[in-house]
């Protein structure tokens, strides 16, 4: 099976209310007792590209295997195609667009 | 290669000190024929071989400790080191300024007198084959690599001299502990048995839970925090809040009085991972701690290094003088409801782990991160020193790294 390394977006207030506006709070994981994650998941080469896009960001390979360090308004892009298509599959067309 | 005895401690047997009073280190500033500026890294590593955190090393090396370093991981004299510590320079710079062993050279600092080198030799080595023996890789895209080759095509060798001991500012000048005076302060709190904690982030409980596991596994007196300051890179934590936090772990009492101190050394991580590790166990020693603990990806960068592969080494070396407390990572666990030690914990499916990495990704989110994590006294400070030294933000910036406050300052000296 292939490989998939999840964009963890953290759930502020803000992104919380519009996760319950749109009827999506089940979409959220609970973490570390007491917060709240979108996990976005991203494909090997999914996870490259954004790597390349972004140098900032940082997959943390010794410990969580997730991308992290995406700067705040790209996560707040990709949180909003999450909520505008109803679906974490949103990658494609957030390097598409972006 | 001399049998010598690794288990010294100071390593070689002797704390070096090579600091002059300012007066006397006028003196020697007037013998020198030819003056060099150089740089803030260059400065703190002649800082930590004047000092004795690099004991026994005298000065930058030489071309026979350089490749008996790369080769063998040791001195020409047989004591084990790691990494290569040498002073570069242009060939047309060198042939300018008409510099010959034998020369005393001026190393100037901040416009400043600083140091003196005593020039013994001047060689060229082979950068490609210096990084693959140090780094286990010869792609540029390893930062040590980066650094071995972005070195000038030649060295100078020789012993350096400290004439003007800087000032070490603020917030810093009370983490400030050279080996003298530590192994001093050691003694006077009555520390039998010192475990050294290596860092270059604002503890998470996952390194608070490190440093507690490895004070229990040496059956400790105390932690030394031996906090890694040099140079940054945009995204990680500004020096300040990394000191202050730990502290903060101290004075809000997740460690009591007398167990737990904090210190800095100035050092540019180069992400040697089982080398480096060898390096700071060394370091450590030498400031006075009796033993070392090494986690998981110890100064590894990327996937260059296997996850424990500072483990494996401590396996393959002769007796170094300070034990290693070899240690598995800490993870939270929701079945448990609490922080626990992955190598006694059974829910691994249930496991969440964390990283310094993963909670800079909640903080950049504008998430506070929960107190079984991450310490509110921390997060405070860290938001704190933002404020303070960081320019709004408690991770390195271009601004930052442009206007923060100097580490040291050298006091003005006439020659």
């Amino acid at each position: 099976m292939a490989e998939i390394y999840p964009i963890n977006i953290w759930i502020n207030e803000d992104r919380l209310k519009r996760l319950q506006q749109a009827g999506l709070a089940d979409m959220a994981q609970e973490a570390f007792a007491g917060l709240k994650k979108l996990a976005v998941p991203a494909n090997e080469k999914q996870k490259e590209a954004i790597l390349k896009k972004f140098p900032m960001a940082k997959f943390d390979s010794a410990t969580t295997k997730s991308i992290e360090l995406l700067p705040r308004d790209v996560k707040d892009k990709i949180f909003d195609l999450v909520v505008t298509n109803r679906t974490l599959d949103v990658l494609d067309t957030f390097l598409a667009c972006s | 290669m001399t049998d010598v005895n690794n288990a010294l401690s100071p390593h070689g047997g002797e704390l070096v000190e090579r600091v002059m009073e300012p007066r006397e280190g006028r003196k020697k500033a007037k013998e020198a024929r030819i003056k060099l500026t150089i740089d803030g890294s260059r400065a703190t590593e002649i800082m930590s071989i004047a000092y004795g955190f690099f004991s026994p090393l005298q000065g930058f090396m030489g071309s026979k400790d350089v490749d008996s370093v790369c080769r063998d991981m040791r001195l020409q004299s047989g004591y084990i080191w790691s990494i290569p510590i040498v002073f570069d320079m242009s060939e047309q710079e060198i042939k300018e300024k008409r510099i010959k062993p034998g020369d005393t050279i001026l190393l100037t600092f901040q416009g400043q007198p600083f140091a003196v080198l005593e020039l013994e030799e001047i060689f060229s080595y082979d950068k490609a084959m210096m990084a693959e023996k140090v780094y286990g890789t010869r792609e540029e895209k390893h930062p040590g690599v980066k650094r071995t080759y972005a070195y000038k095509d030649k060295y100078l060798g020789g012993k350096v001299t400290l004439i003007n001991p800087p000032k070490i500012n603020p917030p810093f000048d009370k983490f400030w502990y050279p080996p003298k005076a530590l192994r001093q302060k050691i003694a006077e709190l009555g520390w039998k048995r010192v475990v050294a904690h290596q860092t270059r982030n604002v503890p998470h409980t996952g390194h608070e839970w490190l440093m507690k596991g490895a004070w229990f596994a040496a059956n400790a007196d105390a932690v030394l925090v031996s906090c890694v300051v040099g140079e940054k890179r945009p995204g990680d934590y500004i020096d300040e809040a990394i000191v202050l936090t730990h502290e903060a772990l101290r004075k809000a009492g997740y460690f009591r009085e007398g167990t737990h101190l904090t210190s800095i050394l100035l050092w540019d991580m180069r992400y040697a991972g089982p080398r480096e590790a060898i390096f700071h166990a060394i370091v450590r020693k030498n400031l006075g701690c009796t033993h070392h603990m090494f986690g998981r990806d110890h100064a590894g960068v990327g996937t260059y290094y296997s996850p424990y592969a500072a483990h494996e080494i401590f396996r393959q070396i002769p007796d170094l003088g300070i034990g290693s407390v070899l240690t598995l990572e800490w993870w939270y666990c929701p079945v448990c409801g609490e922080v626990t030690y992955s190598g006694l914990c059974g829910h691994e499916k249930e496991q969440q782990a964390f990283s310094g990495t993963l909670i800079r990704s909640i903080i950049q989110d504008g998430v506070k991160p929960p107190r079984l994590i991450f310490r509110p006294e921390v997060f405070d400070l860290v938001m704190q020193s933002g404020e303070k030294y960081g320019f709004g933000s408690p991770f390195v910036t271009q601004e930052y790294l442009a206007k923060r406050n100097p580490i040291i300052t050298v006091p003005p000296m006439e020659v």
